[in-house]
């Protein structure tokens, strides 16, 4: 049997990994809900009867409290990530488009997944994964403004309306600001589609401990990655 | 010889600029010219959209006939795509049309056209005893009893009529006085109050009609009532293809119509037949006899020599209008072309209007001649369905294109096409209508009248008599047209009525659908369609023409009252119908020009409907006098 | 501004008691909408304040705003017209047409310069240097912008001139903007709608004539007290959308059960007009009330929002009809399987590369 020798890498602070998994269940429970809220159909009656969401616990107003519920969860669970981004330099693994790693690793991952380069550079975070990540907390930011600016006004005179009002004169009007959030909505999800690809397929090929390390924080390495500047000193 | 230019033309819809040569020795009106000075480009902006949302976009051509585009969208709409309304929803938006014309007309005569022939200064004069005893005079004398059907009579007593008191008037009077000694005059500034035609009508007249002017102001909102009820809002209700969204049911309590909600409609349509009987009709007949016999019965111009309609009210349900069930049971069947109606109803020629006319491409076109639009083919003109609205603007003649001094009446001069049928240029309006019903009924081209017909027949009648004058020698000219929409305005009246005893028959029968949703989704419309709505508006007859391609509006067009009377001149087809009746029309004082405005405002022009679209060659054009009484 | 009379003085004129005229501020703080606190504050202003000269210009537009500002009923047009303003241009009402009313207009804006109210009407078309709107031989956008000059506030009367209307709808052949586009430097009051309600026009011109100051806005600058909310949040009909209630088409049950018309297109969550609260007539009804979907007809852009009748704009995908859910589901499923061939052929590449590298290491070995 073939000893694989591996250095061990602390990458993600429990506090990352919290907000990781919150962040999973706010955006399926806010997605799922956002499809009803944009488009509220039932599964059963029609006409005459009351036709709820999908029985009748689930009304509208529930639906909504759940989807504004879950909006909070996700504010508030990046109290978490904020934490760790301060602790811990393996939390602030952000895309650096001013390096010149992050562009020779974009070709090599660019290579590599167009199937003209069997293997890539290790690296504790490739530059894709990078300019993804910050593509999707940039969709998540919007949708937080996009929300709390329709949220927002149903007290015209609040802070939070005075704060994110603007923002439906900024985009034109809120029907606008409706169809931004409904449509980022539906980006996060193919996002998500291929994060969730990537992550396995990284996995299973790579054996970085690509899945395991949003549970325990660590990744495993046999050569050192590219980027591990961005880990030590 | 004097060149006059009236801009802005006040009291109208939109933008419309006159200019007129006037010979200041015989006061004749040697050349006019009508111009559209706007245009919003409404049909290209309709193209590529849904047609299920195309009546919202029409119905903004105009928000003072508003509705009236609305419904000959949706009737065209609902022709291209074979969709047959239910009995109530027709019966609903007949209510809405009628209370529409009522309210158009009402309107006009009050706000948009009295202070042509009336003086708040000259009511400074009036004594307001003898102005009360005049009120009780002009109720009594003008009254031309008819009346329509009504089968739920839910008025105990007319709930309106004119304050006949001295000190009503008197109050009214002192407002004026104060309003005047202020020098602060408002919408009363700035008027030639110093024309000799004011002072054609007796000081007590113009405190009546003054007070009425403010009354009517007040009371105008009323007549359209029905509108919020069934369309939520006015100006502007709400409709749906394929019906009415007014779902009606006696079982809920939240439904957006149920008795109560019929009531008010009730309530709003028993003041509107008040009102036209007590205040319109009554101070329309009183100021026109007056004028009629100091003789003032110019201004007739076209309408002597052809007027078009198209008919409307379709009593029951139709299938479409294209084919022609339309024109099958319509109330008001002022459809058809009459020339020749100042000679006589015995020699007025009689030409119909049939269903197969309105895709024959000779029948309908609009031509670009002197409209600043272009057209693929010079000198070709378009039916609508293949209209083309391709903006061209040329300037003026003299001034420079942002400030003009004189349009140029050899080239192109208005945003307004000009419509014809067969070639030829039509009035089109109330006094037409009269015109074509009162000619088919008296000729026996309409054997059995429908109680609308009748009554029309009637009023024109009795109007003769009352002036001791043939039809031919009175509705031919300004105060003739100003009459035949007060008359119109009375007939709507009980029009609105008929159809809510229909409406609330059909109701109890056990009918309350209002909306046909079977072709509600796109998926069941044919790959292409085209269709026509045709509607009598308040300012005549009425058009919109769409052709839908792959679920969306290819496109439309729209040839509105207004275009057909304000339309420019055209070398084979002569002038139309406001530069003939300005050409009809003597001017006493050539800058002031009181006479144009009235009979420019008999029309009640509709700008805004009319303007879709010019030639840079500046070419020399003869325009040729089709009209024997015309010819110089 | 001598000849320039009061509310207080006209009751005067009028032999009205002052416990009449007291009654009277009473009923317009209630239409206002104001507390009853400011009570004396509408005696003292109604008192004070001058009758105020106004000046209403036409560009693009219906004239349905006109329409709609002689609806009203509390106040009425005649008493706005007569008593609290004094309309010195206004061509729809004025008595004078063409030259003499050009004219007037010039005398007042001399006479009364920077202490007039501009209401324009309609949008401003600026295509071909604005020749597609000409008044008294000259273009609208010229007229506008001298009028505003002397201007104390400018009103913009309809969605056309608050934010450019129909013809600005694409693909705004005119070249239509709205008023505060062309205009600026001066204090702007967004009165939208198309048209807008009756009483909103009267409230806001009222407003101004008594408190001689406009009304509090929003950041828009539309007046909050008939901007302030969504039509959805003041619906009477909002309890059926919270309980899931909806209208799935035309003329069904739910529809004359009177239940809410989100899923046939309701643009209420989006618009801000006082149709919920003040409705039309005076309470009588609005859109909503009788069963038709709002078409946000204060909202700008409103009519680029289309088709009406859905929650979504369609996108643009050649022959055929689909939102925003049909494309997403559709791409969700192609990525799907996208990836599902992506992850095929990466294992492929990646057993052979194994095996390769296997190889060459037992070749070193």
């Amino acid at each position: 049997m073939k000893v694989r020798t591996v250095a061990v890498y602390y990458v993600f602070t429990i506090w990352t990994r919290i907000f990781h998994w919150l962040m999973v269940g706010a955006i399926a429970v806010l997605f799922c809900t956002g499809l009803y809220i944009g488009n509220p159909f039932y599964i059963g009656s029609q006409g005459v009867e009351p036709t709820f969401a999908v029985s009748n616990w689930a009304s509208m107003s529930t639906i909504r409290f759940i989807h504004f519920a879950a909006a909070y969860i996700l504010m508030a669970s990046f109290i978490f990530r904020v934490y760790g981004f301060i602790l811990h330099r393996g939390d602030r693994m952000l895309p650096k488009p001013w390096t010149k790693l992050f562009w020779t690793g974009m070709v090599d991952m660019g290579l590599h997944y167009s199937f003209l380069r069997s293997e890539h550079r290790p690296y504790l975070r490739n530059s894709m994964a990078r300019a993804g990540y910050g593509g999707v907390y940039g969709m998540i930011f919007l949708e937080a403004f996009t929300g709390f600016a329709m949220y927002g006004q149903i007290n015209p005179n609040s802070w939070l309306s005075k704060l994110f009002g603007p923002l439906n004169h900024l985009l034109v009007d809120e029907y606008i600001v409706h169809i931004i959030h409904h449509y980022v909505a539906w980006m996060i999800i193919l996002f998500v589609i291929i994060h969730v690809y990537m992550a396995t397929r990284a996995d299973m090929s790579e054996k970085y401990g690509e899945i395991s390390a949003m549970f325990s924080g660590v990744k495993f390495y046999d050569k050192e990655p590219d980027d591990v500047g961005d880990l030590k000193e | 010889m004097k060149r006059v230019v009236v801009d802005p033309v006040n009291r109208i819809e939109g933008h419309l600029r006159l200019e007129v040569v006037v010979d200041e020795a015989t006061g004749k009106v040697q050349e006019a010219l009508s111009s559209g000075t706007a245009w919003r480009g409404i049909e290209l902006i309709l193209k590529d959209r849904d047609p299920r949302d195309a009546w919202a976009f029409a119905q903004r051509i105009c928000g003072v006939c508003t509705t009236i585009h609305s419904l000959s969208c949706l009737r065209a709409v609902e022709d291209a795509l074979g969709i047959e309304i239910p009995k109530n929803a027709n019966y609903i938006r007949n209510i809405i049309e009628a209370t529409q014309m009522v309210h158009d007309h009402i309107v006009h005569f009050y706000h948009l056209h009295a202070l042509d022939w009336v003086s708040p200064v000259a009511a400074l004069k009036a004594d307001p005893a003898a102005t009360a005893a005049l009120q009780n005079t002009v109720l009594e004398k003008y009254n031309l009893n008819v009346k329509g059907p009504i089968e739920f009579d839910t008025e105990a007593y007319p709930k309106e009529f004119p304050k006949a008191t001295t000190v009503y008037f008197r109050s009214i009077q002192d407002k004026i006085k104060k309003i005047v000694d202020s020098g602060q005059l408002g919408i009363f500034s700035a008027q030639w109050w110093d024309h000799p035609d004011y002072d054609v009508l007796p000081p007590e007249v113009h405190l009546m009609a003054v007070s009425h002017y403010l009354n009517m102001l007040d009371r105008q909102r009323d007549i359209v009532t029905s509108h919020v009820v069934f369309g939520g809002k006015n100006p502007h209700p709400h409709y749906v293809v394929g019906g009415m969204p007014c779902s009606i049911s006696m079982n809920d309590m939240n439904a957006p119509i149920n008795t109560e909600r019929l009531a008010v409609v009730d309530a709003s349509i028993n003041m509107t037949i008040a009102l036209n009987n007590y205040f319109y009709i009554p101070d329309v007949l009183a100021i026109g006899e007056i004028y009629v016999k100091q003789g003032y019965i110019d201004g007739g111009g076209l309408a002597k020599e052809r007027v078009i309609g198209f008919g409307d009210y379709p009593d029951e349900k139709y299938s479409g209008t294209s084919n022609g069930d339309f024109h099958n049971n319509l109330l008001l069947r002022s459809d058809g072309v009459v020339e020749n109606f100042v000679q006589g109803v015995d020699k007025a020629i009689f030409y119909p209007f049939e269903a197969k006319d309105l895709s024959d491409p000779d029948v309908l076109t609009e031509g670009v001649e002197h409209s600043w639009y272009d057209y693929p083919e010079k000198d070709k003109d378009l039916h609508p369905w293949n209209g083309v609205t391709n903006p061209k603007f040329t300037g003026p003649k003299e001034g420079s294109k942002t400030d003009w001094k004189y349009l140029d009446e050899n080239g192109k001069y208005s945003w307004i096409k000009t419509p014809k049928w067969r070639g030829k240029m039509a009035e089109v309006g109330p006094l037409s209508r009269y015109i074509i019903v009162y000619t088919k009924v008296k000729q026996g081209i309409i054997t059995e009248p429908t109680w609308v017909e009748k009554m029309m027949v009637d009023q024109v009648d009795a109007v003769s008599n009352m002036l001791n004058l043939p039809p031919e020698k009175w509705l031919l000219s300004t105060v003739g047209r100003t009459a035949a929409r007060g008359l119109e305005s009375q007939v709507m009246g009980y029009i609105s009525k008929y159809y809510l005893d229909k409406l609330i028959n059909n109701i109890k029968a056990g009918d309350t659908s209002v909306a046909n949703t079977d072709k509600w989704e796109p998926s069941t419309w044919p790959k292409e369609a085209r269709g026509v709505g045709l509607v009598e508006a308040p300012r005549g007859a009425l058009s919109h023409w769409v052709i839908i391609k792959d679920g969306k509006i290819d496109n439309y067009q729209a040839v509105v009252p207004s275009t057909w009377n304000a339309c420019p001149r055209d070398s084979k087809s002569g002038y139309g119908a406001y530069e003939t009746s300005m050409m009809d029309t003597k001017v006493k004082i050539a800058d002031k020009p009181l006479e144009i405005l009235k009979v420019i405002h008999s029309f009640d022009p509709c700008l805004a409907c009319a303007t879709h679209l010019y030639d840079a060659s500046g070419r020399e054009l003869t325009v040729v006098h089709s009209d024997p009484y015309l010819r110089l | 501004m001598k000849d320039v009379e009061s509310l207080w003085d006209l009751f005067q004129k009028r032999n009205v008691s002052r416990r009449n005229f007291l009654k009277t501020c009473v009923t317009i703080t209630g239409i206002l909408g104001l507390s009853p606190s400011l009570i004396s504050d509408v005696v003292s202003a109604a008192e004070k304040q001058p009758l105020v000269p106004v000046i209403w210009l036409h560009g693009h537009e219906c004239t349905g705003c006109d329409e709609a500002f002689i609806r009203s009923q509390s106040p009425f047009a005649s008493d706005v017209l007569l008593n609290m303003i004094s309309m010195e241009y206004m061509d729809v009402l004025a008595a004078a047409a063409g030259e003499p009313l050009e004219h007037h207009l010039q005398e007042v804006m001399k006479k009364y310069n920077g202490k007039y109210l501009l209401a324009v009407e309609g949008a401003v078309p600026l295509n071909d240097d604005g020749i597609h709107c000409m008044v008294g031989g000259k273009t609208f956008v010229h007229n506008l912008k001298e009028v505003a000059k002397g201007a104390a506030a400018i009103i913009e009367v309809g969605s056309c001139a608050a934010w450019g209307g129909i013809q600005a709808a694409k693909p705004n052949p005119t070249k239509s903007v709205s008023v505060s586009d062309v205009v600026s430097g001066k204090t702007i009051i967004k009165v939208p709608g198309c048209p807008p309600i009756p009483e909103v026009i009267t409230g806001v011109i009222m407003h101004y004539t008594l408190y001689g100051q406009i009304p509090p806005l929003d950041s828009k600058g539309r007046p909050k007290q008939f901007f302030g909310n969504r039509i959805h949040d003041t619906c009477y009909r909002r309890p059926f959308f919270d309980s899931g209630m909806f209208v799935e088409k035309f003329d069904d049950a739910a529809s004359k059960a009177g239940w809410c018309l989100y899923k046939v297109g309701c643009r209420g969550p989006e618009t801000y007009n006082s149709c919920g609260n003040l409705r039309w007539w005076n309470g009588l009804s609005y859109p909503i009330q009788s069963g038709a979907p709002c078409i946000g007809c204060s909202a700008n852009n409103f009519w680029d929002n289309d088709p009406f009748y859905n929650r979504m704009p369609n996108i643009p995908v050649p022959n055929a009809i689909v939102n925003a859910d049909q494309v997403g589901i559709v791409a969700a499923g192609a990525l799907t399987a996208g990836v599902v061939i992506h992850g095929a052929l990466s294992t492929i590449q990646h057993k052979r590369h194994h095996k390769e590298t296997h190889e060459t290491e037992n070749d070193n070995e």
